[in-house]
């Protein structure tokens, strides 16, 4: 009976839309948004795999029919692009899994810990707070900091800075989640002489898988995307994706191929994995938003 | 029991502690340390000269620093247009694919590929699309009787660019979030509406939109306080130009800070441009709390 409601009601509302619109130019504004969407990466990736001599034709080359691989050979050649791929990928993955242990554990702090309310609602203003402040507003400082502990351009420097971004976003989100637990449960858990680590990480943590995994990809694809930080603190060993992305404008003047090649390589995992995971990470962006 | 309740409460400090020490290093103490930068003359270039204290020079120099008044002029008009778009473009988008239906669902899957896409490599994406020579958006003007335009060349254009940049990879997730909005609305009152005979336009000025308002005010701030924080798409579409047609002000603290290693002068936009966001961002959120006491 629910089910059948709960599907009424959402005939009911996309189809406003679409009574006051009429069908046809309903489907015309959907197709152009997709169209506004695929085309974009149909041209990068198809640029990616374009002859130099096709980028400059008029009318442009849609379908290039004489394909290349050397701007993917170009940039693992000249760019070192797979240590570029690596960085990214270890300073991701080591974020995510610090920003979302560290982060659920002060969420279920702040949520169901012995604090007075005063605390409580301290720490919970200051995490927000730390979710909305501009980070270039520290960049000088942790630049000279980080020069002085001589972690200009290490891995180490850039997944700390990520993990203070992303922290704050891992805490509001899984607030929402933990708020969400019945209290029954709990209660009976602590019945039983649970205390709150056990609590924590025998109950509570399996049953709110769903929300980890939705902070953990949130956390992921910010990291994975960061440029501010990464841009001010490598030089070369620790350069990530988006630093050489961007390095095709301002060093070597503009090599199409090699950009767009570059560009399919930063889009392709982050693509893979939110597909595979979509439903919580649709999930997250729900709560992320709705929650505050 | 007694042991229990102080067992849990060191437990609670132990759960928060990490991330207290984590913020307070990586977070709270650098922007102390901005602030006293602020008040006194360091080179980043220089670094093993003694810092000296200049007062507040830094910020009397930033009234009369054109460049830095106009990017602010900039950052809160790109901001405010950029978000409008993105809300309106968002309700739009939501209205027409908040079913369940496969068709639906898989372009809500299609919509979230810019999104999460690094801004970097959209930013760089669309430049070759708006390249005066070889970008796309020339050849379809041209089949249309449109002159050649070198859309990042021209001051007007490329702000328009860099808002058309960011509006396509923010409008998606202004329309999922919206989206759950619309999923919360009570179908019993749209039922009774179409029982009534209210015409579609009528429910959704009366019904649709003051439900999901409370939604669009969080995506509002969010995305507001979001847009004022751009970098990576202005350093890689236009660096800034031509001329400062599209200076922000991240951009500028960079520049200032990292190009020109004026680290006390970076440092104090900085505390300015934390002080213009909260002021701004208040503002709203006051006349958001007014309206809402208005209408208890």
């Amino acid at each position: 009976m629910q089910r059948i409601r709960k599907l009424a009601r959402e005939i009911e509302i996309s189809n406003i839309f679409g009574d006051f619109l009429t069908k046809p130019v309903r489907y015309i504004l959907l197709a152009l948004c997709l169209i506004l969407i695929i085309f974009p990466f149909y041209w990068l990736f198809s640029c990616s795999i374009k002859l130099k001599q096709d980028f400059l034709a008029f009318p442009p080359v849609f379908v290039p029919v004489r394909i290349t691989l050397e701007h993917f050979k170009a940039i693992f050649e000249n760019q070192n692009i797979i240590l570029n791929f690596y960085n990214s990928l270890v300073i991701a993955l080591v974020t995510t899994v610090i920003s979302v242990l560290v982060g659920s554990m002060a969420a279920y702090a702040v949520c169901k810990g012995e604090l007075s309310n005063r605390i409580r609602n301290i720490c919970a203003f200051w995490f927000l707070i730390q979710k909305m402040y501009p980070a270039i507003a520290t960049a000088i400082p942790i630049y000279l900091v980080m020069r002085n502990l001589h972690l200009i351009d290490t891995k180490t420097a850039l997944i700390i800075m990520n993990t203070s971004f992303n922290l704050p976003l891992v805490i509001w989100l899984m607030i929402g989640f933990f708020n969400e637990v019945p209290v029954s449960l709990e209660e009976s858990a602590m019945l039983d002489g649970c205390n709150l680590w056990q609590r924590f990480f025998k109950l509570i943590l399996p049953i709110t898988k769903p929300g980890l995994i939705a902070a953990g990809i949130l956390t992921f694809v910010a990291t994975w995307n960061e440029f501010l930080f990464a841009v001010i603190l490598s030089v070369r060993q620790a350069k990530t994706l988006p630093v050489v992305i961007a390095g095709f404008i301002t060093d070597r003047g503009l090599e199409w191929g090699q950009m767009a090649a570059a560009s399919a390589i930063i889009i392709v995992p982050v693509i893979i994995l939110v597909w595979l995971a979509q439903k919580d990470f649709v999930n997250g962006l729900m709560m992320g938003a709705v929650k505050e | 029991m007694k042991k229990v309740l102080i067992n849990n409460k060191f437990i609670t400090w132990l759960f928060l502690l990490p991330t207290i020490l984590f913020l307070a290093l990586t977070a709270f103490i650098p922007l102390l340390y901005s602030l006293w930068l602020s008040f006194f003359n360091l080179k980043i270039n220089m670094p093993y000269l003694t810092p000296r204290f200049v007062g507040l020079t830094n910020y009397v120099r930033m009234f009369g620093d054109e460049i830095f008044v106009r990017s602010t002029i900039n950052t809160v008009i790109f901001a405010v247009t950029s978000v409008l778009f993105e809300i309106t473009l968002g309700v739009i988008l939501a209205m027409m694919i908040s079913g369940e239906s496969k068709r639906e669902r898989v372009i809500r899957a299609v919509l979230m590929v810019p999104m999460i896409m690094a801004p970097v490599a959209a930013g760089t994406m669309w430049r070759m699309l708006l390249d005066s020579s070889t970008g796309v958006v020339n050849y379809l003007g041209v089949l249309v009787g449109l002159p050649k335009i070198g859309w990042l060349g021209n001051p007007i254009l490329a702000f328009v660019s860099v808002i058309i940049v960011n509006v396509w990879q923010v409008v998606p997730w202004t329309a999922i979030v919206v989206i759950s909005g619309l999923k919360g609305i009570p179908q019993d009152i749209i039922h009774s509406a179409l029982v009534d005979g209210a015409s579609p336009w009528r429910i959704f000025w009366k019904i649709v939109l003051p439900q999901i308002k409370p939604i669009l005010v969080v995506v509002f701030l969010i995305r507001f306080i979001d847009a004022f924080k751009v970098f990576d798409t202005i350093y890689v579409m236009t660096g800034g130009g031509p001329g400062m047609a599209t200076e922000m002000l991240p951009n500028y603290i960079f520049n200032q800070g990292l190009n020109y290693f004026d680290a006390s002068y970076a440092a104090a936009l900085a505390i300015s441009f934390i002080v213009v966001m909260s002021l701004i961002s208040s503002l709203f959120i006051n006349a958001k709390s007014r309206k809402e006491a208005k209408n208890i």
